[in-house]
């Protein structure tokens, strides 16, 4: 094929690089007045690449660079929705940054380049594109992780969160090297199409679908891979939380769906035993260590292990509606990360961390609307209707009942209610304990408008969930056959 | 021909012991320099092993890359940074039941699942070797350049990150350093140099101790 | 013993073992943790290696030298970070890094 042609299909990418590699030179020349420019640019590029991505959008699939890219409706819809989360942690973070010293042409050029790996991972149709896109999305993340340097607690968190990603990624190759060698391909489709043809050696086989297993565990942060999560929450600079947080998951979603279930679905029957184990200890660590935690940082970091457990749960149901289910489910888990990460980014001013649930306190006394915004995040990360988060975990239930897992299910909302504890304890603090700082609450208007509508979003999606529902379904069917 | 058969097989067993006595030195060694230097045979032999499999453009990329860049990166941080090596062995030997207890688990289902009974010699058989024409890198490049075009790009992003990267974490304008601009130099005025302060002649008054006036 | 692909893939296995046992054991020294993640790479590359020699398939080869290129990327920024750790804390030894307690 024509190289253009493959430039033309895979021309999001190009453009987010190219503007990435302007940004890098435009700031060399601008000083410290005039960075708003360098976001301004960044928030342009995001702008320039969702048109580009909205109008070459279609329910066909298309091919480029020898098969190794795809363009098809899954990577349409989930890289709109991470231009928009990331445009999002940007407002969100603009402030926080800036008071901390890390409002600097770097940070832009790295969030970028996070999201440019982010995009090569949902178009990913071969082991190597996805490894690629993968560790492009690491490397920023570990460098963002640490670039507050006086900060001790950051470095330490990135240095953990490098070796164990690390550690992550060589247990995945080991496993793409299994698969390659009993396949004799890189490509989903043929990877697909060899251990369809059988008479392969399976035990090998397993061997190789057992690493990537762990190796995608440890990424998404599911039990027993889960130690990194809350330390690099908690460590990493607020900002940089909430980017790892809520847009690096919708990637993680499509790194699943392109090797587990586009790739190896033929052997659905061997990995759903890992991820039933996995989601039920996810589940479990999750909603019971949560209820430990003084730092709100470390309690949603404790809340993502147990949504990641939900999430598995549309995945080993494998059906199309589970598929459907766990895309609605990811795409309500970064609506709320984001709103609930964006109200501690509220809280903090200059010299000070709203990190800890004491921090919370009386916040209906201090500003009722946000304390509502609030209420509705939590409400809707414990799943109470009408909100979203209740439609989430109502969709991927049903969709495991379908599949017959009638005791699992059970118990997880058995777990559910459990975990509505420590989400309504921060309700309790934020209504009926008296603030303990007094400090005014003055967002940005942008913050302010944004974060308002993420909060009401959560309500809107939950009491009309068909509209999401509908993309989540088409960007599916049309995708995996 | 048996001969030459048999010789290539001393070179396999000779290069993995010695592989294997590397990697192990590698993980127990006391002295991080130690390390490196024995991950550094490692590269070695592992290049030998590669040769061995006909991968020559592999072999001697780890030993361009890996020995001469990325290992001396390793040997610069070690000796850079003040390592207090006891406090750093204490505990060692904690570990090591479990650790070897997994090591060793791991080790005998893989080679389980990976040993002769499948991958044996007579169930993959030895492909033919290549014409006396053939080149390896030739083939490698001319797969890099067209069916794998789109990972070569991102691999240059990924190297053009790793840059940012380290320099955003690392570089420092240290407070207390010293350096002369020729621009500034040349461009300097009289008045930038020489101050001529006016002041009133000093006229002595006596002060007296006792408060005289 | 007639050396086959057997023998290349038991290799790559114990080495990768190897390094798994070397990441438990130099829990708290980060610079041997980094050359343990090092030499897992390693071990991946030579079972891709011999694959890709066996298949006839140059394909393996390629994902060697793309992993070759993101290890070096890896290990710049790993010992960038290294190098903050040391500035920030005087040491590299995990049990010094209280402050998060995972």
């Amino acid at each position: 094929m024509n190289i253009l042609s493959d430039i033309y299909t895979a021309l999001p990418e190009f453009f987010v690089l190219c503007m990435a590699m302007l940004i890098l030179i435009v700031d060399l020349f601008l000083d410290d007045t005039q960075r708003y420019l360098t976001y301004a640019l960044t928030q342009l590029t995001l702008l320039g690449a969702a048109v580009m991505t909205a109008v070459a959008h279609s329910n066909a699939v298309g091919y480029a660079f020898s098969g190794l890219f795809v363009d098809d409706a899954m990577a349409h819809t989930l890289k709109l929705m991470i231009y928009l989360s990331t445009s999002v942690v940007l407002v969100y973070s603009r402030t926080y940054i800036a008071l901390r010293g890390m409002f600097r042409g770097e940070f832009f050029v790295l969030i970028l380049f996070a999201m440019l790996g982010m995009m090569v991972m949902v178009s990913g149709q071969n082991f190597l594109t996805l490894y690629m896109g993968l560790e492009l999305l690491s490397l920023c993340l570990y460098s963002l992780v640490a670039l507050d340097r006086e900060n001790a607690r950051a470095t330490e968190a990135a240095m953990k969160y490098f070796v164990l990603g690390a550690l992550a990624s060589g247990m995945l190759l080991y496993g793409m090297s299994m698969l390659y060698g009993m396949t004799g391909s890189l490509d989903l489709t043929q990877v697909s199409a060899a251990i369809m043809g059988g008479e392969l050696n399976h035990p090998v086989l397993i061997l190789g679908l057992v690493f990537v297993v762990a190796g995608l565990a440890f990424k998404l942060g599911a039990v027993p891979f889960q130690m990194w999560l809350p330390d690099v929450y908690h460590g990493a600079p607020t900002a940089v939380t909430l980017f790892i947080g809520s847009v690096t998951k919708l990637a993680a979603f499509a790194f699943v769906m392109r090797l587990l279930i586009q790739g190896l679905q033929i052997l659905a029957h061997d990995w759903q035993g890992m991820l039933i184990i996995m989601a039920v200890l996810s589940i479990i660590i999750g909603n019971v260590a949560a209820i430990a935690q003084t730092n709100l940082k470390r309690m949603l970091a404790y809340s993502t292990i147990s949504h990641v457990g939900f999430l598995l749960f549309g995945f080993f149901s494998g059906t199309m509606n589970g598929f459907v289910s766990s895309m609605f489910y990811i795409v309500a888990y970064v609506l709320m990360t984001l709103g609930g990460f964006g109200i501690i980014l509220l809280l903090s001013r200059e010299g000070f961390e709203a990190e800890e649930l004491d921090d919370l306190r009386g916040l209906n006394v201090r500003s009722p609307w946000y304390a509502f915004i609030m209420l509705l995040l939590m409400f809707s990360m414990a799943g109470v209707p009408p909100t979203v988060g209740f439609y989430a975990k109502f969709a991927v239930m049903q969709a495991a009942l379908q599949a017959g897992h009638v005791g699992l299910v059970v118990f997880a909302v058995l777990m559910a209610v459990v975990g509505a504890f420590y989400y309504l304890r921060i309700v309790k603090l934020m209504y009926f304990d008296e603030p303990l700082d007094a400090a005014p609450i003055q967002p940005p208007l942008d913050m302010a408008l944004l974060l308002s509508a993420n909060g009401l979003a959560v309500l809107a999606f939950g009491l009309l969930p068909e509209r999401l529902m509908g993309v989540c379904a088409t960007a599916i069917l049309h995708s995996i056959q | 021909m048996t001969l030459l058969l048999s010789f290539s097989e001393i070179v396999f067993y000779f290069l993995a012991a010695v592989l294997l006595y590397a990697g192990l030195r590698v993980i127990t060694t006391r002295n991080p320099v130690q390390a490196a230097l024995f991950l550094v045979l490692a590269f070695f032999t592992a290049a030998g092993i590669w040769m061995l499999l006909q991968a020559e453009f592999l072999a001697i990329t780890l030993v361009l890359v890996y020995v001469g860049a990325v290992m001396v990166l390793f040997l610069f941080v070690v000796m850079m940074l003040d390592i207090n090596l006891d406090r750093l062995r204490e505990g060692f030997w904690d570990y090591f039941p479990l650790a070897g207890f997994v090591g060793v688990l791991m080790a005998i289902e893989m080679v389980m699942v990976l040993g002769t009974r499948h991958f044996g010699a007579d169930w993959v058989i030895e492909p033919a070797p290549h014409a006396a024409d053939y080149s390896n890198t030739a083939e490698l490049g001319h797969l890099l350049y067209t069916d794998y075009v789109l990972p070569f790009e991102l691999a240059a992003v990924i190297l053009l990150v790793a840059i940012i990267a380290a320099i955003a974490l690392t570089m420092r304008r240290r407070k207390n350093s010293k350096y002369t601009d020729p621009a500034q130099q040349v461009k300097v005025k009289r008045d930038d140099r020489l101050r001529i302060v006016k002041m009133q002649a000093d006229v002595e008054q006596s002060v007296g101790i006792d408060g005289e006036s | 013993m007639h050396v086959g692909l057997s023998h290349y893939l038991i290799l790559g296995s114990l080495l990768f073992a190897l390094s798994v046992v070397g990441i438990f054991l130099n829990r708290k020294n980060v610079i041997i943790l980094l050359m343990a993640i090092e030499l897992m790479l390693l071990a991946v590359n030579t079972n891709f290696i011999a694959f890709s020699h066996y298949l006839g398939n140059p394909t393996g080869q390629i994902f060697v030298f793309f992993i070759l290129t993101v290890a070096a990327a890896e290990s710049a920024i790993g010992l960038a970070i290294l190098v903050l750790l040391f500035r920030n804390l005087k040491t590299i030894n995990v049990d010094d890094m209280d402050v998060l307690k995972g």
